[in-house]
């Protein structure tokens, strides 16, 4: 009977806890700053519990966040990880509640042109370039592609890795990138790519350990690698190519769930997270470049690169046009 | 005197379906009916029920040549499947030589590896730079690698045998192993030839466990997902990869829905052949004494079988050792390799990228292992029974549905069963373990049915005639008798359950790390020499459970004077 009430009065005590959910997935975890965004926050909110739940990657924790919706089971107060051409997907689910810019004091120092979101739903928090990486041990250095168009070079047969655009988000980049660029002709592109493709991953994490294991030169990666061999391996062997001063831009958002628990809490912790504090963690945790224009970068950062033309399409236009053009990708490669 | 016996007879049946009903209603209200709920979210719409959103789906030419498309690999990988298992279960049951348990246990390994982890193994050994093509090339003074096997349909086919060859071979010794051996000696006395003795008495006796196992078998393959997209690249897409694109990218769930059910009216129409199959073949006796073994290699002719073991070690055990290979020479920090990533993945500072201590998730791992292994066992004997007394072969489909439905349909359903009333108050550690067990019963059926099914009834008459009561008579008679299979089937469950992901992911608040999600975690965090480090260390595990868990189940037998 005793153990009962002890149960009782501890079950009170949590219940009586103020605690903020965040959903992510698992890599902001695993490696990236959320460890130190939750010591931060339990410090600045003595009493206040920060969980994480990271389990899966961002389409994962984004279709469990909108199924616990729909069933109304509890679910996250915050969802962190949002890419920005998921957006309308993820508001025609009327999964987020709009922010008060009046509570995010940091917003200010926000580049407008990172603010992916007109309906001020969902919040940039970092942002990174999609593009493709060498080994520059196997690739003899005339090979090395300078455009779009030097991919489908006959030399360049079997040499090429890239992400599968229906299951990897820099995959679905890369596709994006090859429409902007390309307009009207970025299946006849593709058709003649396919020979130089290797093979096309599931995701990005067996495309580069194939990468590095010397399987093909080439690979579809981030432009923030030749900085992350350097400042963890003090190697340069890796590096990025921008093909015609171009990358895919991916933005990456988060915002506040409908359903959310706890303003106060939920505003405070956008803020934190858009912090010169925080966000000076975001090179070298997310490898990605911070949002807050205050934020300074690391040494060895200057082999990570910002393209001179960013390549984005509108998240509106990817929202209508996504499922016609992953449709037509995968006619060409598997038929039916 | 007929009234009265039939009263009886009435009666068993009436308190059989009764007991029977138990497993039945626990499985319909924690699994088929959240599932259910799930799956007729593509029958409806705008709370009309209809058949619309399934044609629709159906009509598709690229759905369409996708169906197509995953019954072929499913069937070839089936055939090499057993191609290359049912020698192996031969030669378990056949011959014996040292580290024979080990060896069979370790038949099991390829079972537990993550995809992702299969098919960094397949590209480190068979890739165009791997072991194999570098070693055949310094071998040969060739170039070019001689072997292209990868980023094609075989390499497909070849790792779905990877990973399922082990369970025909399982099933056949299994069943082989409990053949009463009397009637080869019998063919034997009578002059039959041994090859013709093979297929007129032995082969037969043993298609209802290769049928339950081909079933198995192309159920897995026809659902698998990740391999056919890592290995053969994104042109071999299987319908799992239309459900998850549907599910995950285009957040269109009843579309999933309508797509995962026919998805799944197909494996279950396959699942209900097989079982119909197997049941044309009943064999006739349990041993009384176990087969005889021969030492192995004793005799010329076992020279085939060891350039037959070579071949399939290079198939099964390269790409294993691959993976530990990679683990303790890929260079970490400029430091020496050797087992710095198994000192790295052990120390502190590397526990972040996981968010537990490895040895926290390894303990968390083998706990749910043991504890979902003895339910599915209880699930799996319970269910066994009940299909014994109601005889339905499309119930007994049916009750395959946990593993022939798709893994995105099937978070979903769990999603709804254990965050739901009345299931949500068990902590998620529980939440694993019970969903664990409704997850695997099915491979506890599929091994124990044929047995059970085999079994003489004139065993238990007269047991029962004895006097002993029908608790008794299972515990006494048809228990033993079955124990071979339980250990195969707790065997199967043991690695299943260290293996799983799905679950885990869905309903995991946070805390609860497997071994395979901390594998995902440090790929994710190009930790790639952890993951090689933690996925030698999860086959390692998973061998050592297995071969402690047959080891105990063998020596109570021979305490019942049974092995």
């Amino acid at each position: 009977m005793r153990k009962l009430w002890v149960l009782i009065l501890a079950l009170a005590l949590l219940g009586s806890a103020r605690e903020l959910v965040v959903y992510t997935y698992d890599s902001f975890v695993s490696w990236g700053p959320a460890l130190a965004i939750k010591e931060k926050f339990e410090a600045l909110f003595p009493g206040v519990t920060l969980t994480w739940v990271a389990v899966g990657d961002s389409s994962e924790m984004l279709s469990r966040l909108i199924a616990e919706l729909r069933l109304g089971l509890p679910t996250a107060d915050v969802f962190l990880g949002l890419a920005d051409v998921e957006l309308p997907r993820a508001l025609a689910h009327n999964v987020f509640q709009p922010y008060d810019p009046a509570r995010i004091p940091n917003l200010a120092d926000v580049p407008s042109d990172l603010i992916f979101d007109p309906t001020g739903h969902v919040l940039p928090y970092d942002h990174g370039y999609v593009t493709f990486v060498y080994d520059s041990e196997l690739l003899p250095e005339e090979l090395v592609p300078q455009t779009l168009d030097d991919l489908l070079r006959p030399e360049l047969k079997g040499k090429i890795i890239v992400t599968d655009p229906r299951t990897s988000s820099p995959g679905l980049s890369f596709l994006l990138w090859t429409i902007a660029h390309y307009g009207e002709g970025w299946l006849a592109f593709w058709q003649r790519l396919i020979p130089n493709l290797l093979t096309i991953t599931k995701g990005w994490s067996e495309a580069y350990d194939l990468f590095l294991a010397g399987e093909a030169p080439i690979v579809l990666s981030y432009s923030t690698d030749t900085a992350y061999s350097y400042i963890e391996h003090g190697s340069l062997r890796y590096r990025v190519i921008t093909p015609g001063g171009e990358a895919f831009r991916q933005v990456e958002g988060m915002g506040i769930v409908r359903t959310c628990r706890d303003l106060d809490l939920a505003h405070a912790f956008l803020n934190l997270v858009l912090s010169v504090e925080i966000q000076e963690l975001m090179p070298t945790t997310q490898w990605m470049f911070p949002v807050n224009a205050r934020a300074r970068l690391p040494a060895g950062y200057e082999y990570a690169v910002i393209p001179e033309r960013p390549v984005s399409l509108p998240p509106e236009l990817v929202g209508e046009k996504l499922e016609g053009w992953l449709s037509q990708w995968q006619r060409l490669l598997i038929g039916g | 005197m007929a009234k009265a016996s039939d009263r009886r007879l009435n009666w068993r049946r009436g308190a059989g379906l009764a007991l029977a009903g138990l497993p039945l209603l626990f499985l319909a209200l924690a699994f088929f009916l959240p599932l259910g709920n799930v799956l007729l979210l593509g029958l409806q719409e705008e709370g009309r029920w209809t058949l619309a959103r399934v044609r629709a789906v159906l009509a598709d030419p690229y759905v369409r040549h996708l169906f197509s498309f995953t019954a072929l690999q499913a069937f070839l990988s089936t055939l090499l499947s057993f191609a290359l298992g049912f020698p192996l279960g031969w030669f378990l049951t056949r011959y014996r030589f040292p580290g024979k348990s080990l060896a069979r246990a370790f038949t099991l390994a390829p079972f537990v590896l993550p995809p992702i982890t299969v098919a960094l193994g397949f590209f480190l050994f068979f890739g165009h730079t791997g072991y194999l093509n570098n070693a055949l090339r310094a071998l040969l003074g060739l170039r070019e690698p001689p072997l292209r096997i990868l980023y094609s349909l075989w390499a497909v086919v070849l790792a779905h045998a990877f990973y399922n060859a082990p369970v025909f071979a399982r099933f056949i010794h299994a069943a082989w192993s409990s053949l009463d051996p009397a009637l080869e000696e019998s063919c034997a006395v009578l002059g039959v030839p041994r090859f013709r003795a093979f297929l007129t008495v032995t082969l037969p006796l043993l298609l209802p466990a290769i049928f339950s196992a081909a079933a198995l078998v192309f159920v897995l393959c026809f659902l698998s997902f990740a391999i056919p997209l890592s290995l053969g690249g994104a042109r071999f897409a299987t319908v799992e990869v239309a459900v998850y694109l549907y599910a995950r990218v285009y957040l269109d769930f009843p579309r999933a829905a309508a797509l995962g059910l026919a998805q799944l009216l197909v494996t279950l129409a396959l699942a209900y052949f097989y079982v119909r199959g197997g049941a044309l073949w009943r064999g006739p006796q349990a041993r009384l004494r176990p087969p005889p073994t021969q030492r192995f290699p004793s005799r010329p002719v076992h020279l085939l079988w060891i350039l037959w073991l070579l071949g399939s070690a290079v198939l099964f055990l390269g790409p294993i050792f691959s993976v530990f290979a990679d683990s303790l020479s890929r260079p970490l920090g400029g430091k020496a390799p050797g087992l710095a990533w198994y000192r790295a993945i052990f120390s502190p500072e590397q526990s972040p990228f996981i968010g537990t201590s490895p040895l926290g998730s390894i303990l968390l791992s083998l706990e749910i292992a043991g504890l979902s292994t003895l339910l599915a066992l209880l699930l799996g004997l319970g269910v066994s029974g009940a299909l014994r007394v109601l005889r339905s072969r499309a119930l007994e489909a049916l009750l395959m549905a946990p593993m022939a439905v798709s893994s995105v349909v099937l978070g979903f359903a769990l999603l709804l069963a254990f965050r739901r009333p009345p299931l949500n108050f068990l902590p998620d550690k529980y939440a694993l373990v019970l969903a664990h067990g409704l997850l695997f019963y099915p491979f506890v059926v599929r091994v124990v049915r044929p047995l059970w099914e085999g079994l003489a009834p004139a065993w238990v008459e007269a047991a029962r005639t004895l006097g002993a009561g029908r608790l008794r008579t299972f515990l006494t008679v048809e228990a033993p008798l079955l124990s071979q299979a339980l250990l195969v089937a707790g065997a199967f469950s043991l690695a299943l359950s260290l293996g799983e992901m799905t679950a885990a992911a869905m309903l995991s608040q946070g805390e609860l790390v497997t071994i395979p999600l901390a594998i995902y975690r440090f790929l994710s965090a190009r930790r790639f020499g952890a993951a090689s480090a933690l996925a030698s260390l999860l086959v390692l595990l998973t061998v050592a459970a297995v071969a402690v868990w047959e080891w105990l189940g063998e020596r109570t037998l021979r305490a019942h004077g049974q092995a």
